[in-house]
């Protein structure tokens, strides 16, 4: 028993200081610029007065949040229509959404670049086609974040309820679907804003003119590496925080009543990555 | 619809491109050109699968120690705690974790500055952070949370009867593993395996970022040939490059849902 415990307790230190000592040294290294100088915050002044920082950060979240209106705008009114008239397109609608699982992205690239290589500049070469793009990156959570939120509810008694009350559809939509598959919703959104703000391959190759805050991060290296450290932690931080949003949001489902116990264990496994197994087959 | 516009479209002319040649016509050159052993590419493929089957391997045994060791725990709500973090960590990733770690254990970074202290300096030993050893550490990062999520409900299924079955029946430690333990793990680990083996394999940002193109790798290489680094003439080598990953893909992809049918029969 006794070698059982030590057998855990070694274990789990180990793995816990593999995450922990790059988040303690990089913000370490970024205090010190270079080892037993003194503390200072001058990588973070000096890197957060970069030049085009600004600009990038515009841009970065232009395009991911409009990626989260497109994704929205989507999925909510298909994933519904789909419960509601044609519950068995949803079996081809999920294998569809887990397909950029398998797809690596730097093959889309190609595959974009290819495509789209006649289309007027204003589409490929603007953040437009890069939000657009990041609507199908973030699909496979997405779509399960809103997928599990509409499964939780009574689509069909809600929506009939509704009409029989003379509610149309807007109201429908407005008043009754949308409170109640909130949640979801913001799952949704949120994982779509953080996969956005993060991503670099689309970013870096498709539009390297108009360069988004990680394409911008990348560059900074070439200033100072102090700075981009500096940045970085400031990245994390933020990317951390939005994702542990979405985890509280899934544990705040579990406490309302409609959704059941594995609400948020599903929430929690699309945001790990859903497992591809309709992909191929 | 909208998928098919951004997503099957471009992948499928990928297909198609791969065999246009240059001029136009449809040709395997583009194929021939990547065997082609006075290229780069087939070394390309070689050390990208290299670097993708070792850190899944290393990500699998370590992650699937650490599962177990979590899963013993007694702290219900640490171990919650614990998934919720690795669900944030496996999410990490790109470039502002290639920067954490040049921070770390960069050449001037925290941990080499004090091992060199130490008079240790694994820079001097042939260890550089800029390299395939070096991404296989940086990988780990996010890998590792991404196999104690995927393997926490196999190893959780592993029900205490079982253990305490086979204690009665005078098994040790050892034995419960070897014959009872692993067996039964077997076929989720592999799909584990798969799992971490495609996300490494694809992962494009990290790579770039820390090598700079150094480290010859499948998508750095489809990546230089988009930014305009090589010869112009070889328009459609991008396509076909692209097209082996999807071939590699498709292939650990089969792999994992034949592998996934065995495993399911074992959660119930």
């Amino acid at each position: 028993m006794i070698r059982n415990r030590t057998f855990r307790y070694v274990t789990l230190t180990l793995l816990g200081l593999y995450v922990i000592i790059p988040m303690y040294a990089s913000v370490q290294f970024s205090l010190q610029s270079g080892y037993h100088s003194k503390l200072t915050l001058n990588a973070y002044t000096q890197g957060l007065a970069q030049a085009g920082l600004g600009h990038s950060v515009v841009i970065s979240l232009e395009v991911s949040f409009g990626a989260v209106a497109a994704t929205l705008l989507l999925l909510v009114p298909t994933i519904i229509f789909v419960h509601l008239r044609l519950p068995g397109l949803r079996s081809v609608l999920e294998a569809v959404s887990l397909l950029p699982l398998g797809i690596p992205a730097i093959v889309t690239v190609v595959g974009t670049l290819g495509t789209y290589s006649r289309a007027p500049t204003w589409f490929i070469g603007s953040p437009l086609i890069l939000a657009l793009l990041y609507v199908t990156l973030a699909l496979p959570y997405s779509y399960r974040a809103i997928d599990s939120g509409v499964r939780s509810i009574d689509l069909h008694t809600l929506v009939e309820a509704g009409r029989s009350m003379g509610a149309g559809w807007r109201m429908l939509f407005t008043r009754v679907l949308f409170p109640n598959i909130r949640s979801g919703i913001l799952a949704a959104a949120f994982l779509t804003l953080a996969l956005s703000l993060g991503e670099y391959t689309f970013a870096s190759l498709i539009l390297p003119s108009t360069p988004t805050f990680p394409v911008f991060l990348a560059s900074v290296v070439t200033t100072s590496t102090y700075y981009a450290v500096a940045l970085s932690v400031i990245a994390l931080i933020v990317t951390w925080g939005l994702l542990v949003a979405i985890s509280l949001i899934g544990s705040g489902r579990r406490g309302s009543a409609a959704a059941g116990d594995g609400a948020d264990e599903e929430l929690l496994s699309a945001v790990a990555a859903p497992h591809p197994t309709e992909l191929v087959a | 619809m909208f998928v098919a516009l951004f997503l099957v479209v471009p992948a499928g002319s990928v297909m198609v491109e791969a065999f246009r040649a240059n001029t136009g016509g449809l040709s395997l050159s583009n194929i021939s050109e990547i065997l082609n052993s006075s290229q780069p590419y087939l070394q390309d493929y070689i050390s990208s699968l290299e670097l993708s089957a070792v850190s899944a391997a290393l990500a699998g045994v370590i992650g699937l120690t650490g599962t177990i060791a979590l899963v013993g725990s007694p702290n219900r709500v640490f171990r919650r705690l614990v998934s919720s973090a690795c669900g944030v960590l496996a999410n990490t990733g790109g470039v502002p974790l290639a920067f954490a770690f040049i921070g770390t254990v960069g050449n001037t970074g925290i941990v080499t500055s004090l091992l060199s202290h130490l008079g240790f300096n694994p820079y001097d030993h042939g260890f550089t952070l800029y390299s395939a050893s070096g991404l296989v550490i940086v990988y780990l990062y996010f890998l590792l949370p991404l196999t104690v999520l995927l393997m926490l409900p196999p190893v959780e299924a592993l029900r205490r009867e079982w253990r305490e079955a086979a204690a009665t029946l005078g098994a040790d430690a050892r034995t419960f593993w070897l014959k009872v333990g692993l067996p039964v793990l077997a076929p989720p680990v592999v799909a584990t395996f798969m799992v971490l083996f495609m996300d490494a394999f694809a992962a494009y940002a990290t790579a770039e970022v820390l090598t700079t193109g150094v480290v010859p790798l499948v998508p750095l290489a489809i990546g230089q040939l988009l930014q305009g680094n090589v010869v112009a003439n070889e328009v459609h080598l991008g396509d076909a490059l692209g097209f082996g990953m999807v071939i590699v893909v498709v292939v650990a992809g089969a792999f994992y849902v034949v592998v996934q049918r065995r495993t399911s029969r074992w959660l119930r």
